[in-house]
């Protein structure tokens, strides 16, 4: 696995940038992958994902299926695609600190 | 290579973005003949094996070659094939659902052309890069996946096992002599992409030994929830392991529960089980997808276990084309390889195929299993 330095932090990486593990997450974590998932400016709607998507993880050791994202933020899956063009997998997700979507995806 | 842009700009990555737009519209890509006469077919003939004729309302007619293809081919191939349509067919072709590819002639007096010309192509190596046939009751294309070019849950590989099967099967590409269709599929982990679960015959890829299990990584890099939740059997509990003095979250596998089906790495990258000699192939057979005479059906395993002997598989090839002689020596005319079995019994399949009957065939998958054993005095000694 690689590492980044990004604001005096170091984190590792596996090939498609999701942190290795979500205990080392920050949120310099959050402005460093922001760019490389196309999001120009952090607002409150782009951190209301991260946190429900993080006390979810916390609370139940899994991701929420994208209806009980939908359900939890109150947003419907396309705005959820307009915050975090590459969706809630691959962005919301990556951003959160959270483990790499499996599966046939 | 030195970086070229497509014109897309990665500081802007919604500027000027094109999306859902589907696939394009397929009339656009109709041979002429095609489009004139869409809907208004009055009968079709196999005139030999690989070539179709359709004749319409207005007379008109189509003359269709069938040709196998490899299903994974390079650009160069492609090339080929879109030259050979310039050539012969006013640059239109289609491939089928069994990834054959058909080129389409709109007069008797344009088919022998294109034949010759397609028999004539050949690979450096010597094999037929267009060989036709597939239609009618002989053993067309093998619908498979991607084994190990591409995927990373395999117990064998996809291409290779295809083209062994292939090579032993090819006069049966070029001939109609069986009874019926007989379809061959191939998928390379029991997920199963594909046709196998429905082929007449179908070749699959298993493990025979449960998953390691990687702690250090496992709460880093999966869900554990879900690959508890991945297994069929219940074989995965959660587990507080020690790792050098620290506490970490993992799971344990039951061994004496799991039947290595795969599913949990699926789930979890943690969980590895690809073996080099636990794994190789399970043969099934008598499945079909049609309504004809009788109900489509699932395949079912008649090999339990045949090693990976690459790169020709000849103990899999051997026991495919013993399934297939019984079954086109013994077959009624339209009868497809799962109804002679369940007209002749299935212990007179395994007789005539002179397969092993294992007690790895005997279903033990939950209350089903139940009905798929004999409850009758009805059976031949
Ligand atoms: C009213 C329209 C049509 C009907 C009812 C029809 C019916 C059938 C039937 C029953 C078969 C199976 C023959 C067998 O089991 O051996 C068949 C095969 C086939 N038809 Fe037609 N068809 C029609 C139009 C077309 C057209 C327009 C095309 C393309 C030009 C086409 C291409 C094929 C092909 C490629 C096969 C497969 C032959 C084989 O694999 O043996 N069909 N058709
Ligand atoms: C536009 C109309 C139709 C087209 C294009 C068509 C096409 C085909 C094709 C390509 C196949 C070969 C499939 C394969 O074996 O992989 C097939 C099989 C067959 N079709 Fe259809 N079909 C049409 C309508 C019908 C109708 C109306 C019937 C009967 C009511 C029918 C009965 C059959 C039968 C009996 C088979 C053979 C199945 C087998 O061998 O297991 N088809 N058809
Ligand atoms: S059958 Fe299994 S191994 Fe083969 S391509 Fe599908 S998922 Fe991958
Ligand atoms: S391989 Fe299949 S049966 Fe074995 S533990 Fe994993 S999910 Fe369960």
């Amino acid at each position: 696995m690689a590492t980044v330095e990004f604001e005096g932090h170091t984190f590792t990486v596996d090939e498609d940038g999701f942190i290795e593990d979500f205990n080392a997450y920050n949120e310099s974590w959050v402005r460093l992958v922001k760019k490389e998932e196309g999001i120009e400016e952090l607002t409150a709607e782009h951190w209301q994902v991260i946190n429900v998507l993080q006390d979810y993880y916390k609370k139940n050791g899994i991701a929420p299926m994208v209806r009980i994202l939908s359900k939890l933020t109150g947003f419907k899956l396309k705005h959820i695609y307009e915050l975090f063009p590459s969706g809630p997998g691959k962005g919301a997700c990556k951003m959160a600190g959270l483990p790499k979507p499996t599966g046939c995806v | 290579m030195a970086f070229i842009s497509s014109g897309y700009n990665p500081d802007k990555p919604m500027e000027n973005r094109l999306t859902d737009m589907g696939p394009r519209h397929f009339e656009e890509f109709y041979p002429e003949v095609i489009k004139n006469n869409k809907g208004k077919w009055l009968y079709h003939e196999i005139l030999k094996p690989g070539v179709l004729v359709h004749v319409a309302e207005s007379g008109d007619e189509v003359y269709t070659v069938r040709v196998g293809g490899a299903r994974l081919m390079s650009v160069t191939h492609i090339r080929e094939i879109c030259d050979i349509a310039d050539k012969h067919c006013s640059g239109h072709l289609r491939f089928t659902t069994r990834n054959n590819i058909e080129f389409m002639v709109d007069s008797k007096d344009k088919v022998a052309p294109l034949i010759k010309d397609l028999e004539s192509r050949k690979f450096d190596g010597g094999s037929f890069k267009f060989p036709i046939g597939g239609t009618g009751a002989g053993i067309s294309n093998i619908v498979h996946t991607q084994g190990w070019i591409h995927c990373h849950t395999p117990a064998t590989d996809a291409s290779g096992t295809v083209k062994a099967t292939m090579d032993k099967v090819f006069s049966d590409f070029q001939n109609m002599r069986m009874p019926a269709h007989l379809r061959i599929s191939m998928a390379c982990c029991l997920n199963m992409c594909g046709a196998v679960h429905c082929s007449d015959i179908a070749i699959l890829g298993y493990h025979r030994k449960p998953p390691m299990v990687d702690h250090a990584y496992l709460d880093k890099m999966c869900e554990v929830p879900l690959a508890i939740a991945a297994c069929p059997t219940a074989a995965l509990k959660p587990k507080k392991v020690d790792l050098d003095g620290t506490t970490v979250n993992s799971v344990e596998v039951n061994k004496n529960r799991c039947m290595f089906c795969g599913n949990c790495y699926t789930m979890c990258p943690s969980l590895p089980l690809a073996d080099k000699d636990g794994d190789g192939i399970v043969l099934m057979a008598g499945g079909k997808v049609s309504n004809r005479i009788s109900s489509p059906k699932f395949s079912k395993v008649v090999v339990a276990f045949i090693p990976n002997e690459m790169p020709r598989w000849p103990t899999m090839t051997k026991k495919i084309t013993d399934i297939i002689e019984a079954y086109a020596a013994d077959a009624r005319k339209y009868e497809r390889l799962g109804e002679w079995a369940e007209r002749i019994g299935w212990e007179r399949f395994f007789e005539k195929t002179g397969l092993e009957f294992t007690h790895h065939l005997i279903d033990d998958f939950r209350d089903p299993a139940y009905y798929t054993w004999r409850q009758t005095t009805n059976f031949k000694f």
